[in-house]
């Protein structure tokens, strides 16, 4: 059966959406399933590349794509694309993030790895 | 269940911002204004008391991506049409887990899976030669989808809209 592998979360520094937000949420996801997290910066030429990639194939792709967005790599090959930020405002991404943490298929994620 | 594309009030409580606030403008809150021109999905002007834009988004419960509706609403709706860029055009998908318990169980109950897709079209202030700053502004006074979108000098609290001449407030 497929498990949780890794969490990439594509990002840049300066947007703050990303940087502290989406970084400490982040963790705090990867942590509670037990899996490392992966920062891909668009502004890293050599990380620019993989995120456009990931973005383009699973993501919430455009011309100039949103940021951040979030994907859970699957130990099976699949990507799965968890979230994307709020262009709204910020502390609508972070909603999003806190509803995320307590949602119901996280709650059955961590159970199933755990059962 | 929904036919594909319109957004129930429950997805669009959870969808929408609690706290949204006209920044470099006025810092006064802005309102979410609903227009239905735009079918079958969800328009929605996000503007101050002064009719300083900060984003247009458009929703449809539907994993296809609705900007081909939106480009060509929002080019015919804003003075001058060649504001609006494609690339300042971004979608972004909601799965269900990020939009609380409520929308979560709402949207599980569907198969095959559905996501909302929204649209975003955010103009960023810009600088002219002189170096004023412009910034996207919105009267809502004009026919039937009663909206008109143009960029005016961004110091200005509520400026002329050029097609009625008539002050956003």
């Amino acid at each position: 059966m497929a498990e949780p592998k890794r969490l990439t979360i594509v990002l840049a520094p300066w947007c703050p959406h990303c940087e502290p937000l989406s970084v400490t949420e982040g963790n705090r996801l990867a942590r509670r399933l037990k899996i490392p997290l992966r920062l891909l910066d668009i502004d890293h030429a050599a990380q620019e590349k993989e995120a456009d990639r990931l973005v383009r194939r699973y993501g919430d792709s455009a011309p100039d794509y949103l940021i951040p967005q979030v994907f859970l790599e699957w130990s099976d090959g699949r990507v799965q694309h968890l979230l994307t930020g709020f262009s709204e405002e910020v502390p609508r991404t972070a909603r999003a993030w806190a509803d995320l943490l307590r949602s119901a298929w996280l709650r059955t994620l961590i159970r199933g790895a755990s059962g | 269940m929904r036919r594909t594309g319109v957004v129930p009030p429950l997805l669009r409580r959870a969808l929408a911002p609690r706290t949204p606030h006209c920044h470099r403008h006025c810092d006064r809150p802005q309102r979410g204004h609903n227009l239905r021109a735009l079918a079958p999905g969800w328009l929605c002007v996000y503007a101050c008391p002064g009719g300083a834009v900060s984003v247009i988004t458009y929703s449809e419960w539907s994993n296809a991506d609705p900007t081909a509706r939106l480009l060509p609403f929002v080019r015919a709706h804003t003075t001058p049409a060649t504001l609006v860029r494609r690339r300042d055009l971004r979608l972004a998908r909601r799965h269900g887990p990020e939009l609380g318990a409520e929308a979560e169980r709402y949207l599980a109950r569907v198969h095959p899976p559905r996501a909302v897709s929204t649209v975003y079209w955010r103009l960023y202030p810009f600088k002219k030669k002189d170096g004023t700053v412009f910034r996207l502004f919105v009267c809502f006074r004009h026919g039937t989808e009663r909206v008109q979108f143009f960029v005016a000098p961004g110091n200005i609290m509520s400026p002329p809209c050029p097609k009625c001449r008539v002050r956003t407030r």
